[in-house]
């Protein structure tokens, strides 16, 4: 018996060696840095006077067609907006008064709201079919000066940078996180890749100031567009915007879908 | 006493399907290779990033001290996501997120592989490569193959030899390109790539 155990043995060691087939490897681990690229293109001035010293101007007001030409390359989902700020002098809702001509009269008023710049982008916001507001961006034609319309009046969040809501403005692109293409966001992309005679990565920029006679701004109005804020609604009848130099800026934001 | 007599042959019968016909076999030098791709430029993303000669395979297969004609080998690779962290079959293994986007992982298709050696042994030679999923393998010189002997330079060589004599059939360099689009989640990620080399047995 013991013989039989040691040649089981014998044969179960020549079994094992004889499966100890001929192997060798190499790893090769690559290890990618995914770093998010968002790139926000101004070919044109970062500087736009409007100047009123005609009464046709404060009539029909002045436009400033394709000012800003705005370039979007992005490696990730985005959303594009536009907000007004100003250093605050007059307040963080406000225009700047730089200097007033001279007016002391108590219905001269010197705080402009930044809602009154109004915006107009070439093509339709692509990205916002999840926005809930009467107005998903600032592609509507500027409304004539005797029919006053929110539309294209600009987003202020109280001098802050705060992204709009739903209810508010985008130029692409819009509130929320839904993952899905088309509701919230622009997908990323270049306007480099564009093959089409538009693009989601490309936008001409309209501005438009109407002060109207008297002055009061009639198409400033709050972020979501239900109630105007120009001069006679806020400061009641009789008030027009005192006359002189103001200035404010708008920012453009470009920033990731999350 | 019977009962043994089946056992060993059969334990016999087994030793001899699993005979060893090479001396040895050996990629040199086996030691682990890392390639970083940085995409930090819209041009990375849209052109991709290549890496030429990230590794170099350098097989050695020795015949036994007699010689045996069954002394052929096999050479694959094959691609892992390190799956038992959660990473999904098809997805590179995150091991950073840049931002909290909802965008997917990248997916495995998106690295590109290359072998290429002068006498273009492999099938595959010159050519980018892709994987679906994790434990996917790409043979370079497949298994099973009749024997090509060394010194032919033709393709599927598998044959004793090595790279000392005959370097253009027994060296492979690896190349790597990455273009990843724009429809993945910033961060960090990580993919193997395990080259196996193997006797025919």
């Amino acid at each position: 018996m013991k013989k039989v155990v040691l040649s089981f043995a014998a044969v179960l060691a020549l079994t094992t060696a004889a499966n100890a087939q001929l192997i060798d490897e190499k790893d090769v681990t690559v290890t990618m840095d995914l770093q998010p690229v968002l790139q926000l293109d101004m070919t044109t001035s970062n500087q736009i006077e409007f100047v009123f010293d005609e009464i046709n101007e404060y009539y029909a007001g002045i436009t400033q067609y394709a000012a800003t030409i705005l370039k979007v390359s992005s490696t990730v989902s985005w959303d594009l907006y536009a907000v007004g700020r100003s250093n605050g002098t007059n307040g963080p809702e406000f225009w700047d008064q730089q200097i007033d001509y001279g007016n002391n009269n108590p219905n001269a008023i010197p705080d402009l709201p930044l809602s009154l710049l109004e915006l107009r982008q070439s093509q339709p916001n692509g990205g916002a079919a999840a926005a809930s507001g009467t107005f998903r961006d600032y592609n509507q034609a500027f409304s004539p000066s005797a029919t006053p319309s929110a539309g294209n009046s600009l987003y202020v969040n109280g001098g802050a940078l705060t992204p709009p809501s739903t209810d508010d403005k985008y130029i692409a692109g819009h509130a929320g996180t839904s993952g899905t293409a088309g509701d919230d966001f622009i997908a990323g992309g270049s306007y480099l890749t564009q093959n089409t005679n538009f693009s989601d990565y490309y936008y001409a920029i309209d501005y438009r100031i109407l002060p109207g006679l008297p002055a009061i701004f009639p198409m400033a109005a709050d972020a979501d567009g239900a109630t105007f804020e120009d001069i006679v609604t806020v400061n009641g009848a009789g008030a027009y915007a005192e006359p002189g130099v103001y200035t404010m800026y708008v920012q453009y934001v470009l920033l990731e879908d999350q | 006493m019977n009962f043994w007599i089946a056992v060993t042959f059969i334990l016999l019968s087994g030793a001899a399907l699993g005979q060893i016909h090479c001396g040895n076999v050996s990629i040199e030098p086996n030691s682990a290779e890392v390639a970083s791709l940085t995409f930090d430029s819209f041009t990375d993303y849209q052109g991709g990033v290549t890496i030429n000669s990230v590794a170099t395979i350098r097989v050695r297969v020795e015949d036994q001290a007699i010689p045996d004609p069954d002394c052929r080998w096999f050479l694959y690779m094959e691609v892992y996501n390190n799956p038992g962290s959660g990473t999904p079959a098809n997805e590179w293994e995150t091991l950073f997120q840049y931002g909290a986007g909802t965008a997917p992982a990248p997916d495995i298709d998106i690295l590109q592989i290359r072998v290429r050696n002068a006498c273009q042994t492999s099938p595959l030679d010159g050519v980018f490569q892709t994987f679906t999923n994790d434990g996917d393998i790409l043979e370079i010189i497949a298994d099973l193959l009749p024997l090509t002997p060394a010194g032919s330079c033709a393709t599927n060589v598998n044959g004793p030899g090595d790279y000392l004599t005959n370097y253009d059939e027994f060296t492979f360099n690896i190349d790597i390109r990455v273009a990843p689009g724009y429809l993945f989640s910033p961060g960090i990620y990580e993919l193997g790539v395990k080259f196996h080399l193997e006797e025919q047995m």
